[in-house]
């Protein structure tokens, strides 16, 4: 277990290294660069060619990359050029919030999508079935923006149930005291997921319904409750499990739509708006953390499936 | 809508015409009055305190606290919320129907000047003090003068020859007084909108107790000004002289601002807190100020037709213009089309071809307006080239241009009144493209719109997109030979406006020989010489004349030029002055009625 930990723990650092390679080239092959777009059309050619040496610009692109990576190792990402803060401080404050997010998004899918594949499966071909498969459909196309906004109108607007905001607090305590203001966020980022994974649920259980250890266990006199929960669910969510790391890194990014219709200034958005104006250090530490999130995500599917399933372990 | 975004523009073009001019002030005499009072923007039962909400513009964080704005950190939030803490000894106000620098919010009286106007003697209001209880004095302002002249290349203010390299010498008199002594003589008017603008008094007893040299504090302050998690805490930023001070400055950009109980000018605040709120995109805003969670917001464009929904619910929509003109840049360096577009009556076919009005209406739904000239409306005629593709034709077809095979081409080239023009090819193509900033509707379909019409005239024009910084990083001044420069042709970066004007909008900037604003390289003479005049002399037609002229010599070509920002704000927030610099007085705001004030 632990030569296969460190073997996969290589091949991160490895992908990291060439994911900061290609981001960095192709950031600073943009054209224009970040000069103009953070002085602002009034800035002098003389303050854009101080800029540019402040930043290192007019050194080569492989001498800047050697300079960044250097700071990398001593734990500085740097500065943003627009919002006055290190790269270090904007992730520490931004990225709490979108796990915050993220994370209850996938707790909360996950909670509802689990007993909904159950029942779709046990329940396969009758009306329960099609019903949630009609719905679990709906939600899977309907775009994200535009749940939001259905959501915002009925609960924020009309009814005056729910806040029409995200909660605005800095720290995670904070957003957490405001707990009604994170209900429709929630909800908007977790309903596509709820249908991904009560899809994804029902094939996995009906695949092992038809197994011959179930055939067996029901031989042995064994109720239909404990044959779903002792056996037939734990073989069933090692696809899930799988799924749950892959799609860790698709939520910090994918938050992007849902923080920008809740006013919820995450990482997404951080994103976002560091490549509207050309901020380089943000982008870089932004692409840092999601590749990091995508080795650890796709490194916890692996021990997830390693520790829920023994005959990969035996393997490994 | 359209007629009331008309009278706002008739009312800044007469503000720019009798501040600017000299004109007498038409107080009362045009339908301005009667607009505000039908908006109820003043009036009512003042009742003291509450608590006003204001969105901040889209992806906007208030970072700067630092009244010396550092390059990247010039944004007009920033720049509104230090000049509600640190006094300017000058800033633009309205004075009855005028922009004028004589403001009662002045820190100083209306400068004097002498010795052919080369000498500029300013005296600071009697009263004023920090919010220690310390009087503010010219020390205060010699202060910021040092920190400017011994730092500028770390000012984003700073233009060679304009300030601080423009005064020779800053001479004290007394407590209360100093004196300019300047490198030539200026035109008063010039000097004091746009130069001495930028005078702020700092408090030297608290930021430099110990007396270091300019740089030394300078780097100090800067590095405090760098700390942005602690700009509510920093007991630094805690000595104002302004009306308000910082109650909370929170890192994702929240500002709340509590009244200074020491501030001793004429406009002391009423209501109990201000909050500026940032908000993550225009749509979160939207969603936000549906809810009623915002008291002074902003609509986008496209939904101005539900305003009445707005209206409905308790909001007035106000149209907040920018002192701004709207343009698309040419590439008078471009190598192969370059020579076409120094061509006047190319520009001015082009021009024709450019349905103002039309965009201004159907795109805009109102709320933008045409693009006269480089100056204010007020100092203008009416559009020089209106829309008439008629014309546009006439004039191609009268200069050498001739449809072959279904594409407009050169058919008389080199110089003369009936050819196409010195270094214009036979057998050319008129095919043009436009870099355009992305990201807006009303920007695509303006773009659209005048790809349509310059098709009328066969004039094929290629329209592509991209983010406003490769926009802005792109369509940058440049030499012939460059590579950069064959990457455009014409630019577009209008969606906010392309330029707001300073307070006196001469052109020294934007449209002089090797301006860092001339992004198109236009170099002409006769313009040089009317902008040397509104610098200069002291002749009170100088900025009529400049204007008048460039609007028809067209170094760009003029396009509608929008708002700011459509403005919803509550009915009972009153005293709310959108003023077309875009500063904020929230001293002013106060609500009319219980429910207001009780928030």
């Amino acid at each position: 277990m632990i030569r296969f930990l460190a073997k996969r723990l290589t091949q991160a650092l490895v992908v990291l290294l060439l994911v900061s390679v290609l981001v960095f080239v192709l950031l600073h092959l943009l054209p224009g660069g970040p000069a103009r777009a953070i002085l602002g059309v009034q800035a002098t050619p003389d303050a854009v060619a101080h800029f540019n040496h402040q930043q290192g610009y007019d050194r080569s692109l492989p001498e800047q990359y050697v300079s960044y990576l250097g700071r990398l190792l001593t734990g500085d990402l740097g500065e943003s050029y627009k919002l006055n803060q290190s790269v270090a401080s904007l992730l520490a404050e931004r990225l709490p919030k979108t796990a915050l997010l993220a994370g209850l998004a996938l707790a909360l899918a996950a909670v509802v999508a689990v007993p909904l594949g159950v029942l779709q499966a046990v329940r396969r071909g009758r009306a329960a079935d099609y019903l949630l498969t009609g719905v679990a459909f709906l939600a899977y196309a309907t775009p994200v923006f535009f749940l939001g906004l259905v959501l915002i109108l009925v609960f924020g607007q009309q009814l005056q149930l729910l806040p029409a905001e995200a909660p605005q607090a800095d720290t995670v305590g904070g957003i957490l005291a405001q707990a009604p203001a994170l209900v429709l966020p929630v909800v908007t980022a977790a309903l596509g997921i709820v249908a991904a994974f009560s899809r994804y649920l029902r094939s996995a259980v009906l695949d092992n319904l038809a197994e011959d250890y179930v055939r067996t266990a029901r031989a042995k006199g064994q109720s239909d409750a404990r044959i779903m929960a002792r056996h037939v669910l734990r073989n069933a969510l090692i696809p899930l499990a799988t799924l749950l790391g892959l799609y860790l890194p698709t939520l910090f990014s994918g938050t992007l739509v849902v923080e920008s219709m809740f006013n919820y200034p995450g990482m997404g958005l951080l994103f976002w708006n560091a490549a509207q104006s050309s901020d380089f250090p943000v982008l870089l530490g932004v692409t840092l953390v999601v590749g990091v999130a995508t080795v650890l995500g796709s490194l916890l599917a692996d021990l997830a499936y390693a520790l829920l399933d023994p005959r990969i372990r035996s393997v490994t | 809508m359209g007629l009331r975004t008309t009278r706002i523009r008739g009312l800044l073009g007469r503000w720019a015409a009798t501040a600017l001019l000299g004109l007498p002030a038409l107080v009362g005499c045009g339908p301005a009055g009667n607009v505000v009072t039908e908006l109820g923007t003043t009036g009512g039962t003042p009742v003291e305190g509450g608590t006003a909400t204001m969105a901040l513009p889209p992806a906007s964080t208030p970072n700067w606290i630092f009244p010396i704005g550092a390059p990247g950190y010039l944004a007009t939030y920033n720049s509104a919320i230090q000049d509600l803490l640190f006094l300017r000894l000058f800033t633009p106000g309205q004075k009855g129907d005028a922009l004028t620098m004589d403001s009662p919010r002045n820190l100083a009286e209306m400068p004097r000047y002498s010795d052919h106007n080369t000498t500029v003697s300013i005296t600071l209001k009697k009263g004023y003090a920090w919010s220690d209880g310390t009087p503010v004095t010219t020390r205060d302002v010699k202060f910021w003068f040092d920190l400017i002249k011994d730092n500028k290349r770390e000012w984003a203010g700073y233009s060679p020859k304009l300030m601080p390299d423009d005064v020779k010498e800053f001479e004290t008199v007394d407590d209360r007084t100093f004196r300019l002594r300047l490198d030539r003589a200026y035109n008063p008017t010039w000097f004091t909108a746009n130069e001495l603008q930028d005078f702020v008094a700092l408090p030297v007893h608290a930021w430099n107790p110990r007396g270091e040299s300019p740089r030394r504090a300078f780097a100090r302050l800067m590095r405090h000004a760098k700390q942005f998690s602690r700009f509510a805490t920093d007991p630094l930023w805690k000595t104002v002289d302004g009306p308000w001070r910082i109650e909370k400055w929170t890192t994702s950009g929240q500002v709340s601002l509590v009244p200074n109980r020491a501030y001793r000018g004429p406009d002391k605040p009423r209501l109990d807190r201000v909050v500026l709120k940032p908000f993550t995109t225009a749509d979160s805003e939207f969603n936000v100020l549906r809810a009623g969670g915002v008291d002074y917001g902003y609509l986008p464009p496209a939904v101005m037709a539900q305003s009445r929904q707005f209206k409905e619910r308790g909001y007035r929509i106000d149209p907040w213009e920018g002192w701004a003109v709207t343009y698309i840049v040419l590439n008078f360096h471009h190598p192969t089309v370059g020579a076409l577009l120094r061509q006047d009556y190319l520009r001015q076919a082009l021009q024709h071809l450019i349905d103002q009005k039309g965009i201004s209406r159907v795109i805009w739904h109102g709320s933008a307006a045409p693009t006269r000239g480089p100056v204010p409306a007020g100092l203008l005629d009416d559009e020089p080239y209106p829309y008439d593709p008629g014309r546009a034709r006439a004039l191609l077809a009268g200069h050498g241009w001739a449809e072959r095979d279904g594409t407009l081409r050169c058919v008389r080239p080199g110089p003369g009144t009936d050819r196409c023009g010195a270094g214009v090819r036979g057998g050319q193509e008129l095919r043009l493209s436009l870099l355009s900033q992305s990201g807006s509707t009303e920007t695509s379909n303006t773009m659209q719109a005048v790809k349509s019409d310059f098709a009328k005239a066969g004039i094929v024009l290629d329209v592509r997109q991209q983010p406003l910084n490769t926009v802005l990083g792109t369509t940058v001044p440049c030499e012939r030979t460059e590579p950069l420069c064959a990457q455009w042709q014409l630019g577009f970066f209008g969606t906010q406006g392309s330029w707001y004007f300073p307070p006196d909008p001469s052109g020294e900037k934007i449209f002089a020989s090797h301006a860092p604003s001339n992004m198109g390289s236009w170099s002409d003479p006769e313009t040089d010489r009317l902008i040397r005049a509104t610098e200069y002399s002291a002749e009170p037609a100088a900025l009529r004349d400049y204007g008048r002229t460039v609007a028809r010599r067209l170094p760009v070509l003029w396009t509608p030029n929008p708002a700011y920002q459509v403005s919803a704000i509550r009915n009972d927030l009153r005293g709310v002055d959108q003023n077309p610099t875009l500063s904020l007085a929230p001293q002013n705001w106060y609500y009319v009625k219980k429910g207001g004030a009780g928030r």
